[in-house]
C-alpha cells in the first residue's frame, strides 16, 4: 500500500508542473521553425486551390458575449455571399489574451480574430498576424481614409497593416434619474464640469452609506481617470513612448480631483468595488453615477433598471482648459500569419470593415462602427441619449500603449489602490507609477 | 528471484512476453506523464534560466539571475507566507472535519448513500463554479453571509480575513474527496476489533482514538501529503475571487497565482518560471520531511 500511495504522491508532484508548460524557440530554432512554415503554406496554397471557398470554415475569437449575437448575424450574410462558413469562440477578456499566447506559441491561433491596442504590438513585431498591406492596397471595398488615422495606426508596424479597424469606442457618463429627482437636482448636461460632478455626488451621498454619488474603480483608466488628465493638460505617456507623464503635475492635479472623491467617501469603498463592478452597482442602484464606455450598452439596453432609470450624457470638462477628451480605442479584425486559409481569412475581414457590414454593426446596436459615417443608426439602437458618445468625438484621443501595456496597467492599478486604502497620497502613488512605467518603458526600448 | 540471477539475463520467451505486455500496458501513462508533465518541468527549469522574449523567441541566457531577484522579492516571501497561511487552515481542517464524516457515515444509518453522494458533490463541479458561488455568498454588499448575521464584514476584500475565507471555500470543496479515501481505508478495518474493544468495555471514542486512527493513519498519511502538495498550488479559487482592485490582494496572492501574474499579465515567463522551480524545491522539502516524520505515527499492518 505505501508503495502505492507513493507513486500517486510522486504524481501530485509532477503535476505542479504542469501547468508551467510552453514550448521553446530559442533563437537557433527560428530558421528551422521558418522553413516548415513555408513548408506547410506551400502546401496549403496547392490544397486550397484545389478545393472549393464552400469546404472552408474559418475559426473566429473574440472575447465579447454581448456582441456574439449581432456578429453571428453579420457572418450569416458573409457566408451566404461567398460560401466560406464561419465559426466563433467567445473567450473572456481575462483568459482571452492567455489563450491567444499559447496558441500563438503553439502556432494554432485561430484563422480570425479580434486585436486590441494593449497587445498588437508584440504580435505584429513577433510575426503572429497576417500581413494585410498588400490586400489591402488592392481591395476595392476597404480604402484607408474612412476610417480614423490613429485606428490605423494602433495596427501598423514598420509600415505595414495588420489588421482592419472594427469599431470605435469612446467615454460618456451615466447617471440615474431617480435619484437625481429624489434629490432635488437637475441632471447632468453637457456643461457640467468635473467639479459639478463632485458637488453632485456630495448631495447625491446618503451618509448611511446605502447610495454614493459616484463610482470609479482603481483600474478604471480608459473609461476613468484618462479622461481627467488629458483634460486637464497632462499626459499618461510621451509621444514616442519613452516617458510616462503621471508624475506631469497637470497629470497629478487631475488625479487628486479623483483623490477628493476617495477622501470624502463619495465613491464606495475599494472593498466594495473589488467585489462588484461600477455597471452592477448602478444597476443594482447603490451609485448615482458611472462613466462607461460605449461597448457597454449592450448591458444596459438589457437590463430592466438602467432602462427605467438610467440615461447618459457627454462626460465632464475641466474646469481650468475647458477641454472634453474622450479616450478611445477601437478593436481590430486580424489573421494569424499561418492560417491555412489566407484568401478566405481576407475575405472575411474585408467584408467586416466593408461599408455594408460597419453599418449593419451599428444598425443591430453591436458597437459604433469604425468606418467614418456609419455611426448614426447606433444612436437609435437603444433609448438612451446614445448621441452623446457621438458628441464624445469631437475631441478623442487615443488610448495610450506600448509594448507593454498590460504590464505597467497592472502595476498602475496596484498603486492606485494603495491611495483607495489610504496607504499612499495620489501624489506618492502618481510618482511611483511614473517611475515603475519608465522602467518598463525603457526595457522596451533596449530591446 | 535468485533463480532468475543464475540465469543471468538470458529471458525465457515467456518473461519476454511479460516484458513487453508490462510495457505496453503502462505505455499510455508513460507517455501522458512525459508529455504533460516530465517535458514541462525541464522546460520550466530551463526556462528559469533565461530572459525570455516574446512568445519563446529570443531568450536570453542569464544564469542565476532570476534566482537572486526572487530571493530578494519581498512580494515572493509575501506570497509564500500567504501560501503556508492557507495551507494551514486548510489541511488540518478538511482532513478532521472529513475523518470525522467519513467514521459517521461508514455506521449503518438511514440514507447513509444520500449523505455520501451529498457531501461528495462539491467535487464535481468545476472549482470555477464553486468560487463564483461563494464569492456571491460572501459579496459584503448584497452577500448571503452578510445578510444572515446581520454584519458588515468585508470577508474576502479585507486583506487581514480574506485569505481565511479562501481557506474556507477550500475546505469546503475538498471534504468529499477526502471522506472518500477515508471510507475505504476505514473499511479495511476488520470488524472484530471493534468486538473485541467493545467485550473489554471501550467506549467508541475510545476505539476511535486507539482502534481507528492507528489503522487508518496509512490513508491519513495519504491524504495529508497530497494535500499538502495541492494546498501549496492554490490558484484557481484566489483567482476567481480575487480581482486585481481588491485591497487584500497582496495578502492572498499565493505563489501560483505570482506565477500566473508574472507568466501571462507581465509576459515575463523566465521570473514566472523561477518562481515555480522554487515552489516545487519547497514542495519536496515539505514531503521529504513528511516521509521522514510518519516513521514516528503511520502503522503499516
Amino acid at each position: 500500500m505505501l508503495r502505492k500511495y507513493a507513486l500517486t504522491m510522486g504524481l501530485s508532484l509532477l503535476g505542479l508542473m504542469a501547468c508551467g508548460q510552453k514550448t521553446d524557440n530559442s533563437g537557433g530554432n527560428s530558421s528551422e521553425g521558418s522553413g516548415t512554415t513555408a513548408q506547410e503554406s506551400a502546401k496549403e496554397t496547392a490544397k486550397a486551390e484545389g478545393e472549393n471557398n464552400s469546404d472552408v470554415t474559418l475559426s473566429v475569437s473574440i472575447w465579447d458575449t454581448n456582441q456574439e449575437p449581432g456578429l453571428e448575424e453579420i457572418m450569416a450574410d458573409f457566408t451566404k455571399e461567398t460560401g466560406i462558413k464561419t465559426k466563433i469562440t467567445v473567450v473572456r477578456w481575462a483568459d482571452y489574451w492567455t489563450a491567444m499566447e499559447a496558441a500563438a506559441q503553439g502556432g494554432s491561433l485561430p484563422d480570425v480574430f479580434w486585436m486590441h491596442s494593449n497587445e498588437s504590438e508584440r504580435y505584429m513585431s513577433n510575426g503572429m498576424l497576417l500581413d494585410l498591406t498588400d490586400y489591402i492596397k488592392n481591395s476595392e471595398v476597404i480604402k484607408k481614409e474612412n476610417y480614423p488615422t490613429d485606428i490605423w495606426s494602433l495596427y501598423g508596424y514598420e509600415g505595414k497593416d495588420y489588421a482592419v479597424p472594427k469599431d470605435i469606442d469612446t467615454i460618456a457618463l451615466w447617471y440615474n434619474k431617480k435619484m437625481f429627482d429624489e434629490a432635488g437636482l437637475a441632471y447632468p448636461t453637457a456643461d457640467w464640469t468635473w467639479d459639478d460632478l463632485t458637488e453632485a455626488a456630495r448631495k447625491l451621498k446618503k451618509p448611511d452609506g446605502s447610495q454614493y454619488g459616484f463610482c470609479l474603480r482603481p483600474n478604471n483608466d480608459q473609461a476613468g481617470y484618462y479622461n481627467m488628465i488629458l483634460d486637464r493638460g497632462g499626459y499618461i505617456l510621451n509621444d514616442d513612448k519613452t516617458k510616462s507623464g503621471y508624475d506631469d503635475p497637470k497629470s497629478i492635479e487631475a488625479m487628486q480631483i479623483l483623490e477628493t472623491w476617495i477622501k470624502e467617501d463619495l465613491i464606495p469603498s475599494a472593498e466594495t468595488m473589488s467585489e462588484n463592478s461600477e455597471d452592477v452597482l448602478f444597476q443594482s442602484g447603490k451609485v448615482a453615477m458611472i462613466t462607461q464606455g460605449s461597448w457597454m450598452i449592450a448591458a444596459h439596453k438589457k437590463n430592466d433598471f438602467s432602462l427605467a432609470n438610467a440615461d447618459c450624457v457627454e462626460l465632464p470638462k475641466d474646469k481650468v482648459t475647458g477641454r472634453r477628451v474622450s479616450i478611445y480605442n477601437g478593436l481590430g479584425w486580424a489573421a494569424a500569419a499561418n492560417t491555412k486559409h489566407k484568401d478566405e481569412a481576407w475575405k472575411l475581414i474585408e467584408y467586416m470593415g466593408s461599408e455594408k457590414a460597419q453599418r449593419k454593426q451599428a444598425e443591430l446596436g453591436i458597437t459604433m462602427s469604425a468606418y467614418k459615417g456609419t455611426s448614426e443608426a447606433w444612436a437609435k439602437s437603444a433609448p438612451f441619449n446614445l448621441q452623446a458618445y457621438l458628441n464624445m468625438m469631437e475631441d478623442m484621443e487615443i488610448l495610450p500603449f506600448s509594448r507593454s501595456t498590460v504590464s505597467w496597467e497592472d502595476a498602475n492599478t496596484e498603486l492606485v489602490t494603495k491611495v483607495y486604502t489610504g496607504e499612499l497620497t495620489m501624489e506618492e502613488a502618481c510618482k511611483k507609477m511614473a517611475a515603475q512605467m519608465n522602467e518598463k518603458l525603457a526595457e522596451e526600448h533596449a530591446k | 528471484m535468485a533463480e532468475e540471477k543464475k540465469k543471468g539475463f538470458s529471458f525465457t520467451s515467456r518473461e519476454k512476453n511479460e516484458f513487453i505486455w508490462g510495457w505496453l500496458f503502462i505505455l499510455p501513462t508513460i507517455i501522458g506523464l512525459v508529455v504533460l508533465n516530465i517535458i514541462p518541468i525541464i522546460n520550466t527549469i530551463y526556462q528559469s534560466f533565461f530572459k525570455t522574449g516574446d512568445f519563446g523567441r529570443g531568450n536570453i541566457f542569464v544564469g542565476l539571475q532570476n534566482y537572486q531577484k526572487v530571493f530578494a522579492d519581498k512580494e515572493i516571501w509575501q506570497a509564500l507566507l500567504n501560501t503556508v497561511r492557507y495551507a494551514i487552515v486548510e489541511v488540518p481542517f478538511s482532513i478532521a472535519i472529513s475523518l470525522v464524516l467519513a467514521v459517521l457515515l461508514n455506521k449503518k444509518i438511514k440514507g447513509r448513500s444520500v449523505y455520501r453522494t451529498i457531501i461528495f458533490l462539491p467535487m464535481v463541479a468545476a472549482p470555477a463554479a464553486i468560487a463564483m458561488v461563494w464569492r456571491w455568498l460572501y459579496n459584503s454588499d448584497f452577500g448571503l453571509l452578510n445578510h444572515i448575521f446581520h454584519s458588515k464584514i468585508n470577508w474576502v476584500s479585507s486583506p487581514s480575513i480574506a485569505v481565511y475565507s479562501i481557506a474556507v471555500i477550500g475546505i469546503w470543496s475538498i471534504l468529499g474527496y477526502n471522506m472518500v479515501l477515508f471510507l475505504a481505508g476505514l473499511q479495511e478495518i476488520p470488524g472484530d476489533y471493534y468486538e473485541a474493544a467493545e467485550i473489554d468495555g471501550a467506549t467508541g471514542i475510545s476505539s476511535f482514538f486507539n482502534i481507528t486512527l492507528p489503522l487508518l493513519s496509512p490513508t491519513i498519511f495519504f491524504v495529508l501529503v497530497t494535500r499538502v502538495i495541492a494546498s501549496l498550488q492554490v490558484f484557481d479559487l484566489i483567482y476567481m475571487v480575487i480581482d486585481n482592485t481588491n485591497p487584500a490582494l497582496g495578502k492572498t496572492q499565493s505563489l501560483v497565482y505570482l506565477f500566473y501574474r508574472y507568466s501571462f499579465v507581465n509576459k515575463n515567463i523566465g521570473y514566472g518560471s523561477t518562481i515555480v522551480v522554487v515552489l516545487l524545491l519547497l514542495t519536496l522539502l515539505v514531503t521529504v520531511l513528511q516521509m521522514i516524520g510518519q516513521k514516528k505515527w503511520v502503522y503499516y499492518n
